[in-house]
């Protein structure tokens, strides 16, 4: 008895053990960025390793706002991730409920026409679609970015429609009683009552348009132009700050912390819309 | 006598018929109906238009460009048929790139569908200890950032003279390794990054599913004396079967494209050509040699690729996927 118990205490603490190792592996990338970040130049290159800054270097941001417009990428990055996040959210927040309420003819046809979308590589569609942009004149736009963006969709309209089927029909029927109409109950009725999924799709897609790299990175090009994501390569294609590693440290950290800070906040949420959702594949 | 079921519809007709009757006065109510029947048309027809421009309409537009030799720039595009589809054989950095194509999918598919599902099953047990939520995040975290920051963050690393791997390595009295820059280690570096920043979302998929399974089957089980491995063999396993399926056939027809942001900050396809894959050679075609005919060819290709992967998966993966 006695045995056993401290063999599951044995089994239970290598467990631990181990994950510490495996998590400390994962983490020391950051570790490592927020270390360089703040270390003047001649502590960053030392003979021997120095886990922690000496003294705190702030410097290496407004350095690296000096050499690269930092500032405005970051206005960039905001700006475009919340227009393409809003965009998302009015596009497929409808489409959800047509395909989890609605009847029609179709359906089926329309549901698989989106869904299909998931198996499209992004890269196929990338050449053709940069001869388009570059014919409607929407080069060096944010428009540009933002329009070909949004039918990147299939996966929220999936998550949506799930939340929205589990919805009692009386909710509706009470609704259609009051004399509300297709859209009154969408609005009324719907949405108020899936908000936790639509949080989810909203910090979702705010991630995904904040870290989107080969779309953005062709579309706009100039120092001006480039979000946090695609102003990185600046970096590492220049001689001379390609050396710079405490900046460029520095610049990570502001693409980094954004994501990081929402991930940590809205943790729960996410987990669970992907518990509730029932990703069965 | 069949009144019975005619009945019921009577019932409701007044109320109907009311309405049908102010629709006739109002042009607005009349216009209202219309819009009513057509709601749904309505509200997909935002997204499905954007996917149909932006989706279907681009990959019949490569199929078109591909039969054209075109520069981009130039105004004349010559029509060369299947010149674009043939040429490709010949050409030594699409032959390695197809190497390298197939070298992601034998080391990553592995690493990125058993690695989350082992570190899921390890995280199972502990669930009701606080230390699994602190586990789960760090584990996560690399998912949240983009590519090209995570890559950032690992050529740092990587650096072969100022880089913390190779300081180790010295201070262990090993020899300096070239991370990125010796032909046969390179693509292994790509694979650690990659493996890093996606392992997260699978690991949190396996363990949704792993929560998913009913709490009184395997209460069941254990009544009837099963062992813990023996749960997880016989009851846990099988209920967990559509997420790894799932998370199967996305990595089977992502992974070329996920390390596409390592291979473009870490080592731009090289040393050699050996880091290249085909989306990167896709790339290279239409973005730095400017040959839309030849990369919209790649991109004819790969999307044929995928799709035949994707139904063989689908064929062949109903088997063992129970769907509970």
């Amino acid at each position: 008895m006695d045995s056993q118990r401290l063999g599951s205490y044995a089994s239970k603490w290598s467990l631990h053990i181990v994950l510490i190792v495996i998590c400390l592996a994962t983490v020391f990338p950051f570790l490592w960025m927020f270390s360089t970040m703040l270390k003047p130049a001649d502590e960053i290159f030392t003979k021997d390793i120095q886990i922690l800054p000496r003294t705190l270097e702030w410097a290496n941001f407004s350095r690296a706002l000096d050499i690269f417009p930092v500032l405005r990428w970051t206005w960039n990055s905001f700006g475009l991730s919340i227009i393409i996040t809003a965009g998302k959210l009015l596009i497929s927040v409808p489409a959800a409920y047509a395909f989890s309420r609605l009847h029609f003819r179709f359906k089926p046809l329309l549901f698989a026409v989106v869904l299909v979308t998931m198996i499209v590589p992004g890269v196929v569609t990338t050449v053709p679609n940069y001869v388009m942009i570059n014919h409607f004149g929407w080069l060096n736009t944010w428009i540009g970015v933002i329009i070909p963006s949004l039918p990147g969709t299939a996966f929220y309209v999936f998550l949506l429609r799930q939340n929205m089927m589990t919805l009692p029909q009386e909710l509706v029927d009470a609704g259609r009683v009051d004399g509300a109409g297709t859209y009154r109950i969408l609005w009324d009725i719907i949405i108020p009552n899936v908000k936790p999924t639509i949080a989810v799709v909203t910090i979702l897609s705010f991630l995904g348009a904040w870290n989107q790299y080969l779309w953005p990175l062709l579309v706009l090009s100039g120092f001006e132009n480039r979000t946090l994501a695609t102003g990185m390569p600046f970096f590492t294609g220049n001689a001379e700050s390609a050396q710079m590693w405490g900046p460029m440290m520095a610049t990570a950290a502001m693409a980094a912390l954004p994501p990081l800070i929402v991930y940590a906040i809205f943790q729960k949420q996410i987990i669970n819309a992907f518990v509730t959702s029932g990703i069965k594949g | 006598m069949e009144n019975t079921s005619a009945s019921l519809p009577t019932i409701a007709r007044p109320r109907q018929h009311e309405r049908v009757h102010v629709a006739h006065i109002s042009l607005a109510g009349r216009i209202g109906k219309q819009m009513e029947s057509l709601a749904p048309y309505m509200l997909l027809l935002p997204l499905v238009s954007l996917i149909l421009l932006f989706v279907y309409w681009p990959l019949v537009y490569s199929f078109y460009l591909s039969f054209f030799d075109w520069n981009f720039v130039t105004a004349n595009k010559p029509f060369v048929g299947f010149d674009n589809f043939t040429r490709m054989w010949n050409d030594r950095r699409f032959l390695e790139s197809l190497n390298g194509t197939w070298k992601y999918f034998v080391i990553l598919v592995p690493i990125q569908v058993f690695l989350p599902l082992g570190l899921a099953l390890m995280l199972w047990p502990i669930r009701k200890s606080r230390m699994q939520n602190t586990y789960r995040f760090v584990l996560f975290s690399p998912t949240v950032i983009a590519y090209s920051v995570a890559a950032v963050l690992w050529l740092w690393i990587f650096n072969p003279l100022q880089g913390v791997l190779n300081k180790v390595l010295i201070d262990f009295g090993f020899e300096r390794i070239n991370w990125l820059s010796d032909p046969d280690v390179a693509i292994w570096s790509i694979v650690i990054v990659a493996s890093w920043k996606t392992i997260g979302f699978h690991l949190l998929l396996y363990l949704a599913a792993l929560e998913a399974v009913p709490t009184d089957v395997i209460e069941a089980a254990s009544i009837d004396g099963a062992s813990n491995w023996e749960t997880m063999k016989s009851i846990r396993f099988p209920l967990i079967t559509p997420t790894f399926f799932f998370v199967l056939v996305t990595t089977v027809i992502s992974v070329n494209d996920d390390v596409f942001g390592a291979i473009n900050v870490l080592t731009d396809g090289g040393p050699f050509n050996s880091t290249s894959n085909i989306v990167y050679y896709l790339y290279e075609q239409g973005f730095v040699f400017f040959q839309i005919g030849s990369a919209s060819a790649v991109s004819v290709i790969v999307f044929i690729a995928t799709a035949l992967l994707t139904w063989v998966q689908f064929r062949f993966g109903e088997r063992f996927v129970h769907y509970g």
